[in-house]
């Protein structure tokens, strides 16, 4: 078989995956939230070599390459670029006023900001918001979905995961990678992503166990996304007992 | 009264001893405390920023007679620490606020002035048990850091036993790294480790 495409070669990768992580069995750590811990661990541990030999050296090399203001440029750009994304989630999310706002800011950094390189937005204080369909099918009832890490990708849950399959219809960085084969936003977007986690990285490094500490970090993460912000009071009475 | 000076001396003294014994809501503890920590790294940035230790005992000095160590400790162990005794709860408890003031130290050095924390209005359902500070901190790039401080009632005082960083609890993350240590290990090797360095990698 010919592989035409990265995004070919992604789903092929992540079908190997997938038969081979039901070979192993035994005890996990969070049952209920965390039930595939056998797979997630060795995704997890493919993720991190994967990251050794090749995303961390390029993003170093990245980094070196571009100063600082190009950088900044670029990242603003491939932001803006992305944001209809939040946008359509907003208004699936029934959040009318602020799909306006958002709009307000994408239209603003568009023009003024000339294609979003330029976060004059922000300057202006016009509010950013962060939405996507996984966002989206939580605050529609599929809030409690169990962790589940894509190969590549890294920390996800099923629904996200599920959700990531639709981006090509809402984020115009994977349209274009997917649907036009116009590959180096989406390249250049994750590139981003990474530079942004290298401040957490010593903190990652330095933990008991990697793998839970990123794994809780992500799902409280996400659950703030979803809630906006506003996430309900934690039971820290029944921690005493457990 | 013989002089007007002794009076205004006395005055003050009572002012300040009153102000002092006056039991401070939660949100005043975060907005004067936030205020003093960052003042004074403002005024001596580059002493602070050479002298990583004077920063921490200056957390420790401002913000810690505020934490109850002892509770968070007890929360992070859970049933981990079932049958373990008061004296080493409290060693485990020292251990992992010096854990914690580093990072919030560290992570204090990087804001610029001191506007730069914003405490904001309670919202939601806050009780004696439990009342959560909600606050924003200022990045360079105008986006917003939000944080959380837990606090609950000890007596007629407010301690605070938990800090949460855009949703990620410092209790809740801290759990799942001390239980498996604890389990394998045994507490006095944790304590042990947390003394010698920070928590240690796995394999």
């Amino acid at each position: 078989m010919k592989i035409k495409s990265p995004h070919q070669f992604l789903s092929i990768l992540f079908c190997v995956f997938l038969l081979s992580a039901c070979a192993t069995s035994g005890p996990v750590s969070d049952p209920e939230n965390d039930p595939w811990e056998h797979y997630n661990r060795s995704i997890h541990k493919f993720n991190t070599g994967f990251d050794k030999a090749l995303l961390k050296p390029v993003t170093s090399s990245y980094r070196k390459i571009a100063p600082k203001p190009i950088r900044k440029g670029l990242g603003n750009f491939l932001n803006n670029l992305a944001y209809p994304n939040t946008i359509l989630n907003l208004l699936l999310q029934g959040q009318f006023r602020k799909a306006l706002i958002s709009t307000e800011r994408f239209i603003f950094n568009s023009t003024v900001g000339i294609f979003g390189i330029f976060d004059v937005a922000s300057n202006a204080e016009i509010p950013l918001h962060d939405e996507d369909l996984g966002q989206t099918l939580a605050v529609w009832g599929w809030d409690n979905s169990r962790y589940f890490v894509l190969p590549l990708f890294g920390p996800s849950t099923v629904r996200d995961g599920v959700a990531r399959l639709g981006n090509k219809y809402f984020d115009p960085v994977t349209y274009l990678a997917t649907e036009e084969n116009i590959w180096s936003p989406w390249v250049l977007d994750k590139l981003h992503v990474r530079i942004r986690l290298m401040n957490q990285e010593e903190m990652i490094n330095s933990s008991y166990d990697p793998y839970t500490f990123i794994r809780d970090a992500w799902l409280q993460n996400r659950e703030f996304k979803i809630y906006n912000g506003d996430t309900p009071a934690l039971d820290y009475e029944a921690f005493l007992e457990n | 009264m013989k002089s007007p000076l002794i009076k205004a001396t006395l005055i003050f003294l009572l002012l300040s001893f009153s102000l002092q014994t006056q039991a401070m809501e939660p949100r005043e503890i975060i907005q004067q405390s936030a205020h003093e920590v960052l003042t004074k790294i403002n005024a001596n940035r580059a002493d602070y920023e050479a002298n990583p230790e004077k920063l921490i005992q200056l957390v420790d000095d401002v913000l810690m007679p505020w934490f109850d160590d002892v509770y968070a400790a007890k929360l992070i162990l859970g049933r981990h620490g079932r049958g373990v005794p008061a004296e080493k709860i409290q060693l485990f408890a020292s251990a992992m606020q010096d854990l914690l003031v580093e990072r919030y130290a560290n992570s204090m050095l990087g804001f610029v002035s001191k506007d730069q924390l914003e405490v904001l209005k309670l919202r939601g359902k806050n009780t004696e048990k439990l009342t959560r500070v909600r606050a924003r901190i200022a990045l360079a790039n105008n986006q917003w850091v939000p944080v959380e401080y837990s606090f609950h009632k000890v007596g007629d005082m407010w301690k605070m036993f938990d800090v949460t960083a855009e949703g990620i609890s410092y209790i809740i993350t801290y759990r799942n790294q001390i239980g498996p240590m604890v389990q394998a290990d045994g507490i006095d090797a944790v304590i042990e480790n947390l003394r010698s360095g920070s928590v240690k990698l796995k394999d």
